[in-house]
């Protein structure tokens, strides 16, 4: 039998290079104008037109996510589905956590940090992602 | 489920990845199914029943099924 083992979570080939292309053109952009908002002063014209450029390339990853999706074969399809089913409860118990941790005033959350929360999401569906990959590796 | 897709895949000699391409999908897939990790789909099935021009009951077999 053969035993070719990768030593990523899924195999990444070729074919998700636009993907990774995508991401990495949204997080730079993203992060760009995150730091123009924070650190530079400009015109609200500017500041709506920095604010909202992000959305662009995150555009494009997400036609890019979708077709890499399509390409996918059935058991990778079941792995991101198995993903998906994990990372939502794992949201829903973060913020549940944290809301309770709030309410008992045992910890004091910035409405700053509920804005930028949504960082945490990718990163529970990577989690996700390797908990799946990892099952039928 | 068990499956003779191992012994099948040796007996022509075929790598993982050969018999993947052949069978349009991933090696990882490949893997998983001859490992018994991943059931695969009555589609696939047929498929490599197809490929190795055998029924899908002489390749895989349901667990504590006894064969006529």
């Amino acid at each position: 039998m053969n035993s070719q083992k990768s030593l990523l979570p899924c195999e990444l080939d070729r074919r998700g290079l636009p993907l990774v292309l995508a991401a990495l053109a949204w997080a730079a952009l993203f992060l760009g104008s995150v730091w123009l908002l924070k650190n530079v002063q400009l015109p609200t014209s500017a500041r709506l037109g920095l604010a909202l450029l992000p959305a662009i390339p995150f555009a494009v990853f997400l036609v890019a996510f979708i077709n890499h999706l399509r390409r996918l074969d059935e058991m990778q399809r079941r792995i991101h589905l198995e993903a998906l089913a994990i990372a939502f409860p794992l949201a829903v118990l973060l913020l549940m956590t944290l809301g309770s941790l709030e309410r008992a005033g045992l910890i004091t959350v910035e409405g700053r940090f509920f804005r930028d929360l949504w960082g945490f999401l990718p990163v529970l569906y990577a989690i996700g992602l390797a908990i799946a990959c990892r099952r039928y590796r | 489920m068990t499956n003779r897709l191992p012994v099948l895949r040796a007996e022509r000699r075929w790598s993982q990845a050969e018999l993947a391409e052949r069978l349009g999908v991933s090696r990882q897939t490949v893997n998983a199914v001859e490992t018994e990790r991943y059931e695969p789909s009555l589609s696939l099935a047929f498929k490599i029943a197809h490929l190795f021009g055998q029924r899908i009951e002489d390749i895989f077999e349901a667990d504590g099924a006894k064969k006529n």
